[in-house]
């Protein structure tokens, strides 16, 4: 079997008003892979993952997901094997860490369970394990997320991704809420569970030296297409001023 | 350089001036229209006569007309034994005796042909609480209208919200009539749905719950639906990454959001609908109001003060109990 995850090919997308946010863009993600996306602001990152997603239609071009091309109506087939981790977080506030890192398995879990608000035993217990893993066990998992930092906030939202073991976690910016030294914390901890779990990560990111440390492979975006597409430890500075210039 | 020739906007100019000018005209006409004047000049006569420039006023003759008859509140009921069906005095109601009074009856004596008046013993049974127990009975029946209409209310304003909300109405068209429903419904005022609702549902409770009861779904089902489009939109992003459908995305991601404001909605609707209760009995929706109306109606304002006590109190209470309610609801955020 090949070792592709996600097969992004030939992929454009053209907002209202005539703006090319990608133009052909053709990335391969391997198994087990950390990839990060630099770029400057505009230059099509969040377009990018958010039409992985499903958000967004694109307007050419096909994904393969574990060589399976889903297009509008078969998202199904990635949304058990796709997670995401958000810039705002994106947590349901008022409601408990616990149920928000529950919430990760939203999808899976029969409609009167829902309902009735009763999660299966397996579900709770990983959680709890999860809690653990992103170093959240020494906070009271009952506590509303919006009571917590914005380090402990986001640690949440890992979890959230990591509960449905997804093969691949999406992120769009992920520590640009965060200061420095907590940016480092998060994405140190990402890179940690997602070799540890063998998962992919295609992450944007706004701070250059961050990537190095953290992806395996860095793509360089602007205005919608692809610059460079390097392993991290190749990355010349000729690039990176190519990228911001 | 680039030449900014943007400048802020003057506080106000000739387009202000003509507006106020405009507003001001437009008042003046429309307090003739109402009697505005009319009010200040009866307002203006009662200061003088409560300062004692003046003798009498129309507002103070107005109401002294009846403020006498309203003190004291009547509580008991007196009725004349002869006049109730197989009375049996040995088995009297619960606290309650037989008064001997007399009476001035008239006649026609037919051989004068004159109105003769002669006086005559009647016996009486007094129950000394005996009105303020139909009161409070009549009370707790608009408290019932009130909960029965506030929880069918709830009951309509779900789906209704659901499909009023733009990004959760499954297609425009939908989303279109449910709003027509919602707007139609807040449109139509209790009193007067409640006149249909007698035609459907006949005099009584029945007509003014469901009077009630559809009003308050078109207001709850409008807040409801707000609510739910103007959530926040990143956690429903996120459930929908996940592959949640509509309802859980809407049960997870939005009702943790809107439910204190839920809660404020509900609350208010059960205070609103306490003091329309009351007064949808006017025209025949049931509970106290009917019989407020009755003794209005009949002169009877010492029946009527005892009424509006009642009443007065029984808001009171509630709007104690909501506010501790709301409080324990919604209040803190630990
Ligand atoms: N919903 C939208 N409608 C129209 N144009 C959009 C929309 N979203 C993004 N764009 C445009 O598409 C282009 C790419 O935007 P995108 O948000 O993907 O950039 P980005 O790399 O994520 O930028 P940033 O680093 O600031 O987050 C921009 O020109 C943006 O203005
Ligand atoms: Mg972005």
């Amino acid at each position: 079997m090949s070792n592709t995850l996600l097969k992004i090919e030939s992929v454009c997308k053209i907002y209202p008003g005539n703006i090319l946010a990608l133009n052909n863009v053709n990335i391969n993600i391997n198994n087990n892979e950390i990839i990060a996306i630099l770029g400057p602001s505009g230059s099509g990152k969040s377009t990018l993952i958010r039409t992985i997603l499903g958000l967004t239609s694109l307007n050419k071009g096909n994904i393969y997901f574990r060589s399976k091309n889903y297009k509008d109506n078969n998202f199904n087939i990635i949304r058990n094997s796709i997670a995401t981790i958000y810039q705002n977080f994106n947590l349901v506030s008022r409601s408990s860490i616990i149920k928000n890192i529950i919430l990760g398995d939203i999808a899976k879990v029969s409609s009167w369970r829902l309902l009735f608000n009763v999660w299966p035993k397996e579900t709770q217990d990983k959680a709890k394990d999860i809690i653990e893993e992103v170093g959240l066990n020494d906070i009271d998992y009952n506590k509303r997320v919006e009571n917590l930092s914005g380090g402990q906030q986001q640690r949440v939202g890992i979890a959230r991704a990591l509960i449905g073991s997804p093969d691949i976690i999406l992120a769009d910016e992920p520590v640009s809420n965060l200061d420095p030294q907590t940016a480092k914390d998060i994405l140190n901890l990402i890179r940690k569970t997602a070799k540890k779990n063998n998962i992919s990560v295609l992450c944007s990111l706004h701070q250059t030296n961050f990537a190095k440390t953290f992806a395996d492979r860095i793509i360089g975006m602007k205005e919608g297409n692809i610059l460079f597409d390097k392993p991290a430890k190749k990355i010349l500075k000729f690039d990176l001023n190519k990228l911001y210039k | 350089m680039i030449a900014n020739n943007k400048k802020l906007n003057p506080p106000f100019n000739y387009k202000t001036i003509i507006l106020v000018l405009l507003i001001i005209f437009i008042l003046i006409f429309s307090a003739q229209r109402v009697g505005i004047p009319n009010i200040v000049d009866r307002l203006y006569e009662v200061s003088l006569d409560i300062i004692g420039v003046k003798e009498t006023s129309r507002i103070s003759d107005g109401l002294s007309s009846i403020a006498n008859e309203m003190w004291p509140p009547v509580i008991e009921t007196k009725k004349d034994i002869n006049l109730i069906l197989n009375f049996d005095s040995s088995n009297l109601p619960f606290y309650s005796f037989i008064e001997n009074q007399k009476v001035q009856l008239y006649e026609t004596n037919l051989e004068t042909l004159e109105l003769e008046s002669r006086e005559e013993e009647v016996l009486f049974l007094v129950e000394p609480f005996g009105y303020l127990k139909l009161v409070l009975l009549k009370v707790i029946e608009s408290i019932e209208i009130a909960f029965w209409a506030s929880f069918i209310a709830l009951i309509i304003s779900i789906p209704l919200a659901y499909y009023s909300a733009k990004n959760y109405a499954p297609n425009k068209t939908i989303y279109f009539l449910s709003r027509s429903i919602v707007s139609g419904l807040r449109a139509i005022p209790e009193l007067i749905s409640v006149l249909f609702m007698v035609l459907a549902f006949g005099f009584g409770p029945a007509a003014g719950i469901m009077a009630l009861g559809l009003h308050s779904a078109g207001f709850l089902g409008k807040f409801f639906a707000e609510d739910i489009e103007n959530a926040n939109q990143g956690p429903q992003d996120a459930l929908k990454a996940l592959g949640s459908s509509r309802w859980r995305i809407l049960k997870e991601a939005v009702l943790p959001q809107v439910m204190p404001q839920y809660v404020a909605y509900i609350l208010y609707i059960l205070d609103r609908n306490l003091r329309m209760a009351t007064v949808i009995g006017l025209v025949g929706g049931g509970g106290i109001g009917q019989e407020l109306k009755g003794r209005f109606d009949l002169f009877e304002y010492g029946h009527v003060t005892t009424i509006i006590l009642v009443i007065f109190i029984v808001v009171f209470i509630f709007d104690q109990i909501s506010a501790k309610l709301r409080n324990k609801l919604i209040g803190n955020s630990s």
